[in-house]
Order: structure tokens, then C-alpha cells, then sequence
């Protein structure tokens, strides 16, 4: 379709605001009379409270309120469950140190400060359970045993075929146990806010959410209130990355402006961001492949274990998510795949980029080329042989919707990395010399998809309000677009802006985004799942033809109106409706639309130190249709940079439930010098029909090759099997010295308190 | 296990002159602290691992900050030079290339822009970065007290993690270093877990020059970072480079004994198996590439 502003790399809309340094962050604001919470957190992962003592902390100098679970109404909340307190009660458990004992309320940020460390706290320690794999025993310490006489909180089962017939055909077998660390979102803005009560005498909060409606809706659950006696003003987000999909400080802002009455605002420390938030759920997987000697896929067994940590959260969610992506983009006739998510007293775990559509890439891929290697078969076109068409059908019975790009992703980025393709046959590119005699080259491929909106029969919608501003001649002179959707700083306004334009057909300037506050815009889920060009765009798209037809009837009948408005709810389901896991056979209509990618590295390894240098990413990435090519490159960038910590650097070290990576001199992130000197994106276009102007999703997408990729870059320079993230400079040697029968390092490669 | 997102409150007192420094520390014993970039000493106090009532600012006193190069005498750095004011100082590119690539390992370019060498020595953290080099270039501290100065050869400073021999109310004026040899070569290497700015797992720095005096007709000098208590000299693996020519075997063996002098611990960033490896590793690579030069 030909389109005049959707395609375009326009500047984004707040671009000018952030840099000029004029863009309000939650953390920026202040209120006249204005108190300071601070957080009294768990000192176990794992006890009981017998008493919390807030007297001396009461009495402290500046001290306005020590609020504990007394003054909570309805104790109680979770996005999935109701299985987390807001404070911990005297006589309940806490279950790990992101649990709150009380919050002090003080005039100063220092009276709050020191008083919080005089709230004294009578425990009982519990046995800790650390390990998912442990804990799905019977017999296992329970984490909530008023709930359930198990830690398995949910499990999920696929059965497509005859699995044990498939592998009587299958010539050649691999097999796989790979094991995905947690990680920190770390995003730039720690988290803040502000609480108070606003002159219509509604609780209000000043936070960085993602999706402020239904914060306002677990608030209202646990205030006791009516969801409009309380809103949420969401200002410029610095980064999410699903880490603030949950609530992590609303519902404390909300509490404290609630029992005080007077405006609170909390600001967190980095450490108290990295120890005492949710962080990506770390998977055990082990896997079992067989094909035929020419490469067909034949059958897989699957089994997942993700670490759920100490409250359900999304954990249930994320494991459908990851359950239905286990076998990757390929076709395969039978399976037998089971996912289990478990309650520990780890961290909680949550959203992160990707919803559980990270972590199995890392073992698909590896068994992909492990699958290569065996039958002796060029890694690109055993993919190619096995990977989705439209019409394909999935291990949950589906079949693939129209828009499936993943092949052209491949084909683009092998030859853009120096494949080349002689009558169906792949070759792989000479990788040139390498920087010194100890040091060896790897290329590496991975492939990769993900969902777009909420999926397995979730009613995925946004409800979108455009308001148009008519100027004397009847021209359009403003088009105001109300949406709930939070920009988290990925750009989604621009994005969305861009689509009203284009469907209304008035320059960029004349579109303005309404400031996100839940009682002036209507509901549009959250900034998660790839979802909002499509499921929002597609509602901005309808209210702006709505809108615009009846402006054009407005000008026929010169009816003199000055304001034209239209309402549309977009719901995923009138696209294509999903359906849930049937629960004995997972066959089901997982998912809305999807969005496909594949990256290609190349690598450098140093045969004496394990250090791993990665010279070029090739990105591509099929995304329908880029709203605005800029920002797509913006969002494979970021991504690329994600998934280059996720193989590399990034975990969060828990030993028996207690923080070990408690700062960012602990927990590495990659730094600019780390990332590759180039990463070449890749933009494909394969619509889909049903996405906005064919738009599907891309922004987790850009980060789930990335570490497969590498991993198999670093098998092809060193021969070293990489099945235990990250891939540290120690494991890598340590893998090479063992190959080499250099013998081990004497326990190097492992770290204290870690098990394999 | 309570996070500590500000700094305590303090004094805050820019001294004029050395003897009110040694008087302050006189008067505060443990409660002063000395400051001079503050890249350590605020993140301890923010930490909650130090609280001192004074903070005693000795950057601005006469000196502190000059760097001074003389043939016969060598390079003077004042205490609070800064780790990018040595690295981009001419004199010190041209006559101690290896201070300025030491300090310029350290940190990133901002950190760099506040952190100093003193400050890095007086610290006293096993990784130092500037340390192994100070080691190898033989430097002398120049301590300043109300007996007046004395000199300690960098070999005796570090005492153990974060302590030296300075005592209660001395404090840290100037690094000495001698002229070099009109034909010497060095190179520092450090690994970390990234390319900017992370606390070195091993750091090693090797200075050698050819000597005539000694048997295998050249003096080598090896400098350790993060595999022991203290910043050290491998002194056995010097040992074998002084009686053994110079080869691919002789810097074998010679890495062999510097793995052996290592008694590094595991933490979050890596086994003390993977830094002895590394630095067998490591001083093997640094003692090729000093030879290639000298050579
Ligand atoms: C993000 C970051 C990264 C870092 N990376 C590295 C790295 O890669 N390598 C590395 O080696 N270091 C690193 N450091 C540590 C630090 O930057 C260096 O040790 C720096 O050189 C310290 O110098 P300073 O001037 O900031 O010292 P300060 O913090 O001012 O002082 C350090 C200590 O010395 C004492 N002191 C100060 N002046 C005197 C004096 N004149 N006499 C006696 N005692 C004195 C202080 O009381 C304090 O105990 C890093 C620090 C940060 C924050």
C-alpha cells in the first residue's frame, strides 16, 4: 500500500523534550508539603515473622507513619494472582527479600532513611528452597502452604503425534540440557514516584507503568476502593523492558497516600532496583531431537522448568508463552513437551523483552546446529528445510497465519553475511584471518519468533479516542489522539501518531498525543508483547477513519462543526480469536499474529582467556511493515545489545535466596566497547493483512537471536558447546581446556553456590 | 542488607597547608577521611562501610596536582594527579608509556577525569590498576607527617587489603619514580569482565630493559593486580628471567612461578582457578610482546 508518513523515518515526538533535558521522569517530581517513604525489605528469603516492632522508629525525629499490613484494607495482590501481600503480617511468611515488612513515611528522605533501619523484626528462618527442580519434589519445603500442597504452580502439556514412532525414523538423535540464568531488566531509570491525594480527593500516583489500568485496577482491590476514586499519571518512562508490566512501587505510593493523606514520594536505589524487583525467570530445559538423514524433522521431547521465585506474577503466562515456542519456528510432526513453572524464594520472576519466547531459542538453536553437525548439513539449509510457511503447522495443532517471514529473514541474512546458494545447497562464507595466532573465528545463525498480543483466548483490546479540531476553512487543524498506551521509551507514541496521520491525512505536527492519565484516556493494555503497533495501531487506525468519515460527511453538509470525535475498540480476537491449552494435548490457537527475526554472528574467540569479542551482527528482521525504518533499526540496536549481555555477561547470582550481583560493579552489562564495531540491520516486509498498514510487532523480537547466535558462533571458532549461560570468559576456556584434554581448570567455570 | 542511597552527612574541610591535614588527622584520629577525586572514598561512605564526621579535601595543597619530570632525578606525580592528567601528560607518554597505559586502564573517561593515583594507591584494593606498574617502575611514595617526609619504596606500601604502611597521621604527598634506562619496554594487560571500566580479574604488568650486571644480560619486572591480598611482585618468576635467556621458554616458566605466587579467592567475577590460569596466561602474552620490543 502506498502510504505518505507511515514508512518514514520522522523524528519522534518526544525526541525534542528528552534532549533538551525537559522531560519530566517519575523521580522529577515534587509536591509542596510533600513526605519521603522508605521501604523496610525482608532480611530473610524464607521466614516467619513473629513481631515487627515500629516503636523506636516512630519515635524517630521527622517520623510521620510507620504503615505496616495494618493499615492495608485488602491485604493482598498480583497481576495473574492475588498471592502476594502488600506487607508482610506478624505470624505469615516472608517469602523472599523483594517482601515488605512496612514503609516509613517521613518528612526528610534521611528521617526516613534512618528510621527505616529501626524497625525491628522478630523472625522464625524456614528451611529456603532455591532450586525449581528441587522443589517440584515431593517433600520439598512449600513456599505457600496455604495454597497448595505443591510448588508447581502451573503445567503445561503438548502432545502432537506419535513421539516414540517419530524417533524410530529419525536417523540421527541430539539431546541437550540447557540451563538460562535470571536477569536485571536494568533499565536507566530506577524506580520513583509520587502518591497524594488530588483535589477531587482521588488517590493519585506519578509512576513509570506499563500498563497504568490495570494498576488501577489491583489498587482499587486492595484500597477497598471504586476504580475512579484513584488514577495513575504516567510521565516520560526510562526503559521497562517488562519490568514494569507489574507493580513494583504504584501500589505503595497509592498506600502511603492513602493512610497519610498527604503527598509521599518514594525513590529507589539501584540496589534496591536489582535486588528487591522481578527479574527474567530462568529456564532448565532439556531437549531430545531426531531427524531424518536429509534433514526433516521428525520428532522432539521438551521438557521446561522456569523458576517462578517467591510469587506467581506472570510466571503462568510467560510458561504458556515459552511452552508453545519450546520447538522453535519449525515444523514437527510429533511432540511430547511439558513446562513447569515452580515457586522458590528466589526473585520474583516476570516479564522481560521477550515473555518467555527468550529463553527457548537458546536451546532450539543449539539443537538446530548441533542437528547440522550430525548429518553433515549446512546450518542454513537445515533450517530452511524445516522452518514455517504460511498454512505450516505448529506442534499446538495451528496453522500459521498469513504474514510468515521467517524464511525470508534467513535467506536475507545469510547472504548478506556471505552465504551463498547454488541450486538449493548452502555454502558458508570464508571468515578471514583472525586479529592474532590465539585467537580463532566463528560464524554463528540463530532463528527466532515470538507472538504479537495476548494470547490463549485473553480478550486483547485498546480502546482508542480521537478528537479532531476543525479551523474555520474545515481543514483539520489538530487531531488529538487519547490512548492509554505507555511509551516505556521504545516510541510507540511516535509510532502511533504516525498512523493517525497517515490514516487521516494530515502532516505528523497536526497529531498530538494526549498525556497518559488513566481518567483521561481509555484503557490499552500494556507495553508488552510486541502488541501495540498492531492491536493499538490498529484501534488508532479505525477511530481515525471513523473520525475521518465523519468529518467528510461534517464538510458535505456544511454542518459548521468545530469538534469531530470517534471511539474504537479494537479486539485481537476479531482478527483471529486464540483459544487456551487443552490440557491434556496443548493443541490450541496460541497466538493473534507474529513477528519473525533472524541474526547472524560473527565471532572472535581467545583460545588463553575465553574472551569472546563479537564483530558483526547481521539483523534481520520481518516486522510487516516498519512504521518508521529508524526506529526499527533503534529497537534491533537496543536489542542486539540485550541479547549480547544474555550470552556473554548478564546473571543475577542468587545463593540460597540472598543476592550476590547486588550493584552494577557485581552485575556486568555490556558497555559500548563490548558491542560489535557493526551491526547490519535487516529490515523485511512480509504483511500482515491484519495489522495496521500490515504492521506486526518487533520490539522483543530484536533481542531473542542474539545470544543462540553467538553461542553457535563460539561452537564454530573453538568447538565448545556453550548449554549454560552466560558464556563468561571462564566458562568458554573452560569448555576449550576440557576439549583439549588440557584437563579442567580445577573448578573454574563454576561459581560458588551454583549447581548444575 | 539496607540499601544506602545517599551519603551520610559530614564536614566537609578543604585543607591550605600539610600541617593542617596533620593536625585534622591528629584531632580525628579514625573520624577523618582524606579525599582527593572521591571514586573510592564516597562509594565506601555511601555503602555505609565507612562513616567519618570530617572529610579533609588535600587535593588543592601546593604540589598535589604538578607532574615534574627531570633526567637525573625522574618523574615526580603529585598525589591528587588525576589518571587522565598523567595518561595524556607528554613527558610521562614519552619516558613511563607504561604508567600512562596503566592509568589509563582504569575506570572509564569520566571515572578517569576524578580518580587519581594516589588516591588508587592509598585505596589499597588488590585490583589497583596502577599498582603493578608503580611495582615494576620501582616507585617511591613520599609520605608527609608532622616529623616532616619520609620515602617508601612501593614494594613495602601495601600491606594488605586496603592498608598500608602510612601511619595515623600521615598522608600520601607525591610518587616518586627513578629515570629509566635509556632502552627498557613495558606493558600492562588487565582482563575484565567488560571492555570499560570493570575491576580487573587479573591484571599484570611487566617492565624489562637489558642489564649487563645480570646473567641472562636482562632485568625483567613482574607486577600482579586482583590474585592476592595486596598488588604484587612475582619475584620467583623475576628470578628465572634473570638466569634464563629470554624465549618462549623461559617466559613459560617464568609464568609458571608467577601462577604460583598468586593466592587469588573466587567472588562473583571469577574462580581463583581462572585467575591463576590467567595469569600464567597473561604474563606469558605480556612478557612476548615487552620482548618483541626489546628484541
Ligand atoms: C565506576 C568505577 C570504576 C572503577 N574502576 C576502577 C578500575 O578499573 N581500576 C582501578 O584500579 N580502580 C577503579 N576504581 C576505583 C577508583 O576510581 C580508583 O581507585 C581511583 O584511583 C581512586 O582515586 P580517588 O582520587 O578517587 O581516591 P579517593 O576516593 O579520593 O581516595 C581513596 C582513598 O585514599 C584515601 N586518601 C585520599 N587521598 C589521600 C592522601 N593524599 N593520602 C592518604 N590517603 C588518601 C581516601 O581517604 C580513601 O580511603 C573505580 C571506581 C569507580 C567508581
Amino acid at each position: 500500500m502506498k502510504t505518505q508518513i507511515v514508512g518514514r523515518s520522522l523524528p519522534r515526538v518526544d525526541a525534542w523534550d528528552k534532549v533538551t533535558g525537559q522531560a519530566r521522569y517519575p523521580g522529577d517530581f515534587s509536591m509542596p508539603g510533600m513526605l519521603h517513604g522508605k521501604v523496610v525489605w525482608s532480611e530473610y528469603p524464607h521466614a516467619r515473622v513473629r513481631r515487627i516492632d515500629t516503636s523506636k522508629a516512630e519515635a524517630h525525629p521527622g517520623v510521620v507513619k510507620v504503615i505496616t499490613y495494618k493499615d492495608v484494607p485488602v491485604n493482598e495482590y498480583g497481576i495473574n494472582i492475588y498471592d502476594q501481600p502488600v506487607l508482610v503480617a506478624e505470624g505469615d511468611k516472608v517469602r523472599w527479600v523483594g517482601d515488605r515488612i512496612a514503609i516509613v513515611v517521613a518528612e526528610t528522605e534521611r528521617a526516613a532513611e534512618e528510621a527505616r533501619r529501626l524497625v525491628k523484626v522478630d523472625y522464625e528462618p524456614l528451611p529456603v528452597v532455591s532450586d525449581p527442580r528441587e522443589a517440584m519434589k515431593p517433600g520439598s519445603p512449600l513456599v505457600h502452604d496455604e495454597r497448595s500442597n505443591t510448588n508447581i504452580l502451573h503445567h503445561i502439556k503438548i502432545r502432537k503425534g506419535d513421539v516414540e514412532a517419530g524417533f524410530a525414523q529419525a536417523d540421527v538423535i541430539v539431546e541437550g540440557y540447557y540451563i538460562t540464568p535470571y536477569v536485571e531488566h536494568a533499565y536507566l531509570q530506577p524506580e520513583a514516584g509520587l502518591g497524594y491525594i488530588d483535589e477531587q480527593g482521588r488517590v493519585t500516583i506519578v509512576s513509570a507503568g506499563q500498563w497504568p489500568h490495570d494498576d488501577i485496577h489491583q489498587i482499587a482491590h486492595l484500597l477497598n476502593l471504586p476504580e475512579d476514586r484513584i488514577h495513575e499519571i504516567v510521565p516520560a518512562v526510562g526503559g521497562a523492558f517488562g519490568g514494569r508490566e507489574d507493580m513494583y512501587i504504584q501500589h505503595l505510593l497509592a498506600l502511603c497516600a492513602y493512610v497519610v493523606r498527604r503527598p509521599v514520594k518514594i525513590v529507589f536505589s539501584r540496589e534496591e532496583s536489582i535486588t528487591r524487583t522481578g527479574k527474567r525467570h530462568p529456564f532448565y530445559l532439556r531437549h531430545r531431537w531426531g531427524a531424518t538423514s536429509d534433514g526433516k524433522l521428525m520428532a522432539v521431547e521438551i521438557e521446561g522448568i522456569s523458576d517462578a521465585g517467591a510469587y506467581a506474577s506472570t510466571s503462568i503466562p510467560v510458561l504458556a508463552n515459552a511452552t508453545s515456542f519450546f520447538a522453535g519456528p519449525y515444523v514437527v510432526p510429533n511432540a511430547r513437551i511439558d513446562g513447569y513453572t515452580v515457586y522458590t524464594n528466589n526473585a520474583v520472576t516476570m516479564a522481560m523483552r521477550g515473555f518467555g519466547a527468550t529463553q527457548p531459542p537458546v536451546a532450539y538453536e543449539q539443537q538446530m546446529d548441533k542437528l547440522a553437525e550430525a548429518l553433515g548439513m549446512d546450518p542454513v539449509e537445515l533450517r530452511l528445510k524445516n522452518l514455517f510457511d504460511e498454512g505450516s503447522v505448529a506442534v499446538t495443532g495451528n496453522a500459521m497465519p498469513p504474514g510468515v517471514g521467517i524464511k525470508e529473514t534467513l535467506r536475507q541474512a545469510a547472504l548478506a553475511a556471505g552465504w551463498r546458494e547454488e541450486n538449493g545447497r548452502w555454502r558458508r562464507p570464508d571468515l578471514g584471518q583472525p586479529a592474532a595466532l590465539h585467537k580463532r573465528r566463528g560464524i554463528g545463525v540463530a532463528c527466532a519468533y515470538k507472538n504479537v498480543g495476548y494470547s490463549f483466548g485473553f480478550d486483547d483490546k485498546t480502546t482508542a479516542r480521537v478528537e479532531l479540531s476543525l479551523e474555520e476553512s474545515g481543514a483539520i487543524g489538530r487531531a488529538r489522539v487519547r490512548v492509554g498506551a505507555s511509551d516505556v521509551g521504545e516510541g510507540v507514541h511516535t509510532a502511533l501518531a504516525q498512523i493517525a496521520a497517515e490514516a487521516l491525512g494530515v502532516p505528523l505536527e497536526r497529531v498530538e498525543m494526549a498525556p497518559l492519565d488513566t481518567a483521561e484516556v481509555p484503557d490499552a493494555g500494556s507495553s508488552s508483547a510486541s502488541r501495540h503497533v498492531y492491536i493499538s495501531g490498529n484501534a488508532v487506525l479505525r477511530a481515525c477513519q471513523e473520525a475521518k468519515t465523519r468529518w467528510e460527511r461534517a464538510l458535505r453538509e456544511e454542518s459548521g462543526e468545530t469538534h469531530i470525535e470517534a471511539e474504537y475498540t479494537f479486539h485481537g480476537r476479531n482478527a483471529r480469536p486464540t483459544t487456551s491449552y487443552d490440557p491434556q494435548t496443548g493443541q490450541c490457537e496460541p497466538h493473534i499474529s507474529y513477528g519473525y527475526a533472524t541474526q547472524i554472528a560473527l565471532v572472535e574467540v581467545d583460545t588463553e582467556t575465553g574472551e569472546v569479542d563479537v564483530l558483526k551482527v547481521w539483523a534481520a528482521h520481518d516486522v510487516g511493515r516498519a512504521v518508521n525504518p529508524e526506529m526499527v533499526m533503534g529497537q534491533i540496536g537496543g536489542g542486539v545489545h540485550m541479547g549480547l549481555g544474555y550470552a556473554l555477561m548478564e546473571e543475577f547470582i542468587q545463593q540460597e535466596g540472598l543476592v550476590r550481583t547486588r550493584k552494577f560493579a557485581e552485575y556486568q552489562i555490556p558497555t559500548v566497547l563490548d558491542m560489535p564495531p557493526e551491526i547490519v540491520p535487516i529490515i523485511v516486509e512480509v504483511p500482515d493483512p491484519t495489522g495496521p498498514y500490515g504492521a506486526k510487532g518487533l520490539g522483543e523480537m530484536t533481542t531473542l537471536p542474539t545470544a543462540p547466535a553467538i553461542l553457535n558462533a563460539i561452537y564454530d571458532a573453538v568447538g565448545v558447546r556453550l548449554e549454560w549461560l552466560p558464556a563468561t570468559a571462564e566458562r568458554v576456556l573452560s569448555g576449550f581446556r576440557s576439549r583439549r584434554g588440557f584437563g579442567n581448570l580445577n573448578g573454574a567455570g563454576h561459581q560458588p553456590g551454583e549447581k548444575r | 542488607m539496607l540499601a544506602r542511597p545517599a551519603l551520610p552527612s559530614f564536614d566537609y574541610v578543604r585543607a591550605n597547608t600539610p600541617d593542617e591535614v596533620v593536625r585534622l588527622l591528629q584531632e580525628h584520629g579514625q573520624g577523618a577521611r582524606l579525599l582527593m577525586g572521591g571514586t573510592d572514598l564516597f562509594v565506601r561512605m555511601r555503602d555505609g562501610v565507612i562513616r567519618p564526621q570530617i572529610v579533609v579535601d588535600v587535593k588543592h595543597l601546593p604540589g598535589m596536582r604538578s607532574i615534574e619530570y627531570d633526567e637525573v632525578t625522574g618523574l615526580t606525580v603529585g598525589a591528587a594527579v588525576t589518571m587522565n592528567q598523567l595518561a595524556r601528560h607528554p613527558q610521562v607518554q614519552t619516558h613511563y608509556p607504561l604508567l600512562a597505559e596503566a592509568a589509563n586502564s582504569v575506570a572509564s573517561y569520566q571515572v578517569r577525569n576524578r580518580a587519581t593515583l594516589g588516591g588508587n594507591l592509598c585505596n589499597a584494593s588488590p585490583a589497583a590498576d596502577t599498582a603493578p606498574a608503580v611495582l615494576v617502575l620501582e616507585g617511591r611514595l613520599v609520605l608527609h607527617s608532622s616529623q616532616g617526609e619520609r620515602e617508601v619504596a612501593a614494594r613495602d606500601f601495601f600491606t594488605g587489603p586496603g592498608q598500608t604502611a602510612m601511619r595515623e597521621n600521615e598522608f600520601l604527598k607525591a610518587v616518586r619514580l627513578p629515570p629509566l634506562p635509556a632502552v627498557s619496554a613495558g606493558k600492562y594487560l588487565k582482563l575484565g569482565r567488560n571492555k570499560v571500566g570493570d575491576l580487573s580479574i587479573v591484571g599484570v604488568a611487566v617492565f624489562a630493559f637489558p642489564d649487563g650486571t645480570v646473567p641472562s644480560g636482562y632485568v625483567f619486572r613482574i607486577g600482579l593486580a586482583s590474585v592476592a591480598p595486596v598488588p604484587l611482585r612475582a619475584w620467583e618468576a623475576e628470578e628465572v628471567l634473570a638466569t634464563h635467556s629470554p624465549g618462549e621458554e623461559s617466559f613459560a616458566l617464568a609464568a609458571e612461578k608467577a601462577m604460583e605466587a598468586a593466592t587469588p579467592i573466587d567472588d562473583v567475577r571469577a574462580s581463583a582457578a581462572y585467575r591463576k590460569a590467567m595469569v600464567r596466561a597473561l604474563t606469558r602474552r605480556v612478557l612476548g610482546s615487552v620482548w618483541e620490543v626489546l628484541e
